[in-house]
């Protein structure tokens, strides 16, 4: 029988060295059968391994009397105060891996919020201007010409302002009077 | 990740209620397209005389700016009613003798309606064999110039759907 997925919450908790014993060595077993979660777990690694080395590289140009403090602020934090029990089981793990699950929910959230914006600026109707500042609300009220055959005569098209601004055709051809048929 | 879902959630609502406003938007586009819309011709007699402006013109603000604005009267000779429907010509008697001859197109995505006019005498095209413009509901376009009885001839078509046709 196949084991149950284990969810994303106990996954990344799994990740982070923050399972119990019993629990993590049961997911453990439960992973074997899941190759898309292992390829998950493979890929988080990936990217810490990767955020570890460009905060290494960059060791070097942090104060760190400045930061230790940080820590030491952040570290008496509540979030820390939430799981004492299991921090305490992994002292060693506990408090970076802390760190990088809010690192990792901070940018996904990002990542949500920036798709959130994107999709509700799209969502907004178009108004845009063109160069004389007219926005497309603008331009569709009035008149205007698309064609016109002028035939023998000849003619101009002007463009006259309506009382709510808006630009109105008017097309003036000259020509002689005609009588009545 | 509650925040998550929940931003994830609002992009999605956001995202579908576009897609929704754009199907219903294109829906009321294309029933509009093939139904009739009243419309009203303005037939003015503008003349370079000092004389009075009718007073049903005054809110035609755009009739005191230039290229009109050299008119010192106004009257309304007629102010006719019609119904445009779509590819069907619909016609109105000018004073001189021409007929002003217009068909309603389309209706446009954006709601304004394309219209076809000509001004002729019957059976010639004398004075403007075509003209097209795109004109949104109340909004009116001018065909101005015609000499009659010492004046000039202002013709304008307003397409206003809450104009009721004669």
């Amino acid at each position: 029988m196949e084991s149950p997925k284990p969810d994303d919450q106990k996954l990344q908790m799994f990740f982070d060295g923050e399972l119990a014993t019993e629990e993590e060595a049961a997911l453990r077993r439960s992973l074997e059968s899941t190759p898309e979660r292992m390829a998950q777990i493979r890929e988080w690694a990936q990217i810490r391994e990767a955020m570890q080395t460009a905060s290494a590289d960059r060791t070097g140009e942090i104060d760190s009397d400045s930061l230790f403090a940080r820590i030491e602020a952040e570290v008496s934090a509540p979030v820390i105060s939430i799981e004492p029990a299991r921090r305490a089981k992994e002292p060693v793990r506990a408090v970076p891996g802390g760190r990088e699950r809010r690192v990792w929910g901070a940018v996904a959230a990002g990542f949500a919020a920036a798709a959130a914006i994107f999709l509700a600026v799209m969502a907004r109707p178009t108004t845009h201007q063109d160069p004389n500042g007219v926005t497309a609300a603008a331009r569709t009220r009035g008149s205007e010409v698309l064609e016109v055959d002028f035939g023998t005569n000849t003619g101009t098209i002007f463009e006259v302002e309506g009382g709510a601004g808006e630009s109105l055709a008017v097309v003036w051809i000259d020509d002689e009077e005609v009588g009545l048929q | 990740m509650s925040l998550i879902r929940y931003l994830v959630m609002i992009a999605i609502l956001l995202g579908a209620s576009r897609v929704a406003a754009q199907g219903s938007s294109l829906v009321r586009s294309d029933r509009d397209s093939t139904a009739s819309v009243p419309a009203e011709v303005l037939v003015v007699l503008a003349k370079e005389e000092p004389g009075e402006i009718d007073p049903e013109l005054k809110k035609l603000t755009a009739l005191r700016r230039p290229p009109f604005n050299s008119f010192r009267s106004m009257e309304v000779l007629s102010r006719p009613k019609l119904t445009l429907t779509p590819g069907k010509d619909a016609l109105v008697s000018l004073p001189n003798g021409r007929r002003v001859k217009l068909t309603l197109l389309r209706v446009m995505p954006d709601g304004r309606y394309k219209v076809k006019a000509a001004i002729n005498r019957p059976n010639k095209s004398d004075y403007l064999p075509l003209l097209q413009v795109v004109a949104s509901a109340g909004d009116p376009f001018f065909v101005a110039g015609q000499t009659y009885q010492g004046g000039t001839l202002v013709v304008g078509v307003i397409v206003d759907p809450k104009k009721t046709s004669q």
